[in-house]
């Protein structure tokens, strides 16, 4: 069975919102629009969004660090917003796996929004249904797109490629080379909703360098002593040794 | 011994009064449903985080009181106490005017209340929400049935089966209720199985105060005799259901706070959430649970009527602060997605949910209150649901007889 999913590298977002807002713009624009604003450009905006980046910090000041964590739905395999929907608007599609909602169904009970342990689900305040990420699924089956832009708006906006859309089913897909390869993970798998989407997590690169290896062992001026006196005055000889 | 029913009269000021305000009130809330749905729930204080506000702490009120105030007609049927047959009938018109109030609220606090009939014809039985307006509509259902076998001398042999299921479902009924929040696996305040057999409990309280406040009024107002044996009865009865009620709140909490996982959430509630924690110390266990348990209770003001009356009206404030810190608190209180974390956003994650309640969100939850009293204000006045003497004779005589 397919189960399309984004895989998300944490150790390459840097937080710019690109898919925020790209996510936005796709979906007011799409078939899912339009999404809910007021005072967009005001002190205190609020509207519906698919797509959100929390930031939190690791460790203890000043030994921290800031993780930039974009998050939408996560398409869960065993997804808890599914079986609470009392008129069966939220649903799972058995092709793909995308976890969408009926706009025509749902009654804007907001009873899934209470079930989701992943705060992921937002009611768009103007038309009041309940409303979440879509996968794009209105674009990438969109045959009039060309083929390689046939992803989530916020796959292609991201500027530093951290973002990978596919099927994690597919042992031989890119975001399945990415999890096994760079040891992804899944938001709370504790709840056992067994999260599509999955993150890679921070990673450092280090070396380990003594301090043999910043002398050079086979310096030939060494080897053959072939350096002359110099006199005491500093010349330009002193700054070449 | 027979007992004779008799509709009010309904003509005094006092009746028309009450009446022109509950008409009032229940304007008031249609008319700010109207407006939230012309300019959609922003207008409201609820958001992506409080999805749930006062309206609902209001209809689930009235939709758990409405099974409790049942009980007084199952006690007679179920239990065979004739002492209360003579209330069987007020009983079940305050489960259902209670109900249809509630319910109202519910709806019209949907995003989509247009949509009701989609939710009447598509049915997703995994869902405890869905099961809940099967069993809501066929509490009406089996009420309805139940009162005509009260009322009908045609339904009499079917008065005591039907009792016997009209006391089931209510108990079911409210299992529902309470599992909306029990079935919450994703919010700490919920996830309990505690929850269904505490709501219950909930129902005997609030919907006994609601009945014990109605019936008084009227028998007031009418100047019907209402005799101390039943008045007292009811109050005793009231004032177990109050102590049960704080029985089962503290299990809830002192379980949680025995989870270390759960400190935060009752650090929350207990000692620093501000408004939650008020509502729940001052709200609910003093005013709710404390204060009429000490009134019914005293050898003195226990027999006073004021009294009694500022009891039962206590333990529905009381039952309404309880609502508030379950619905509200427990939305307030943040999902913890990165336990240990300090986390940041521009949306609220990881910080407690602030919530202030709209004008429009209050007058649609009395609106609910008033269209309930309204509903059995007329309908005392049309039909026969009221007794015309309770006095001490008549109930001893009924006493007497079981």
């Amino acid at each position: 069975m397919t189960q399309l999913a984004l895989v998300i590298d944490l150790n390459v977002c840097v937080g710019c919102h690109a898919c925020v807002t790209s996510c936005k713009q796709w979906n007011t624009s799409g078939q899912a629009g339009p999404m809910f604003d007021d005072n967009p450009y005001g002190k205190d905006p609020t509207g519906t969004f698919f797509n959100r980046v929390q930031t939190f910090e690791v460790g203890e000041f000043p030994c921290t660090e800031t993780v930039h964590f974009p998050k939408s739905c996560l398409h869960c395999e065993d997804a808890p917003c599914v079986p609470v929907c009392p008129t069966g608007a939220s649903y799972k599609r058995k092709e793909d796996g995308i976890v969408l909602v009926d706009y025509d169904k749902c009654i804007g009970c907001k009873y899934c929004s209470w079930a989701c342990p992943y705060g992921a689900r937002e009611l768009d305040e103007n038309q009041k249904v309940m409303k979440k990420c879509t996968l794009c699924v209105d674009r990438i089956y969109d045959q009039s797109i060309p083929e390689d832009r046939r992803k989530p708006a916020c796959v292609i906006s991201c500027p530093t490629g951290a973002r990978l859309f596919g099927d994690v089913h597919d042992p031989d897909s890119e975001v399945s080379i990415a999890i096994r390869e760079n040891g992804g993970y899944q938001l709370m798998p504790e709840w056992g909703t067994k999260p599509a989407n999955h993150y890679l997590p921070r990673r450092k690169t280090k070396m380990h360098i003594h301090e043999d290896e910043l002398t050079r062992a086979d310096n030939p001026l060494r080897k053959e002593d072939i350096r002359h006196e110099t006199s005491k005055d500093t010349t330009l000889d002193d700054w070449l040794m | 011994m027979k007992i004779a029913f008799r509709e009010i009269e309904g003509k005094s000021q006092g009746y028309w009064g009450l009446f022109a305000v509950l008409a009032i009130l229940a304007a008031l809330g249609v008319g700010s449903a109207l407006y939230m749905e012309h300019h959609g729930h922003i207008v409201t204080g609820m958001d992506n985080q409080i999805v749930w506000g006062l309206p609902h702490v209001f209809a689930v009120f009235l939709i758990v009181a409405a099974s409790g105030a049942l009980n007084v007609a199952s006690i007679a049927t179920v239990f065979g106490k004739t002492l209360y047959k003579p209330l069987n009938r007020l009983s079940g018109l305050l489960a259902i005017a209670l109900l249809a109030g509630g319910l109202m609220v519910l709806v019209l606090d949907l995003g989509r209340a247009d949509r009701l009939i989609v939710a009447m014809t598509y049915y997703n039985f995994k869902s405890i929400f869905a099961w809940n307006v099967i069993l809501y509509n066929g509490f009406f259902a089996i009420v309805i049935a139940y009162l005509w076998t009260m009322m009908d001398q045609k339904g009499g042999r079917w008065y005591k089966p039907v009792g016997l299921l009209a006391f089931v479902w209510r108990l079911i009924l409210t299992t529902g209720t309470g599992s909306i929040f029990g079935f919450l696996v994703a919010r700490e305040a919920y996830d309990a199985a505690l929850l269904a057999p505490m709501f219950i409990v909930f129902s005997f309280n609030y919907g006994l105060a609601v009945f014990l406040l109605v019936l008084m009024g009227f028998y007031a107002g009418t100047g019907r005799a209402l005799g101390d044996k039943m008045v007292l009865r009811l109050k005793n009865l009231l004032g177990v259901f109050i102590a049960a009620s704080l029985y089962f709140v503290f299990v809830y909490h002192i379980t949680n706070l025995y989870f270390t996982k759960h400190h935060g959430l009752e650090a929350f509630i207990l000692m620093n959430g501000g408004i939650h924690t008020l509502m729940f110390w001052v709200g609910q266990v003093v005013l709710g649970y404390l204060l009429p348990m000490a009134i019914l209770f005293h050898p003195g003001l226990g027999n006073s009527r004021a009294w009694i009356a500022l009891a039962a009206l206590l333990a529905i404030l009381g039952g309404l602060a309880q609502m508030y810190v379950t619905i509200i608190g427990g939305q307030a209180y943040p999902i913890d997605l990165f336990p240990g974390f300090e986390v940041s956003s521009s949306f609220y994650d990881g910080v407690v949910h602030p919530y202030t309640p709209s004008a429009l969100e209050l007058m649609l939850g009395l609106g609910g209150v008033a269209v309930a009293l309204l509903m059995v204000a007329f309908a005392v006045k049309v039909l026969r649901f009221l007794p015309e003497r309770l006095d001490d004779e008549t109930v001893a005589a009924l006493h007497g007889a079981k």
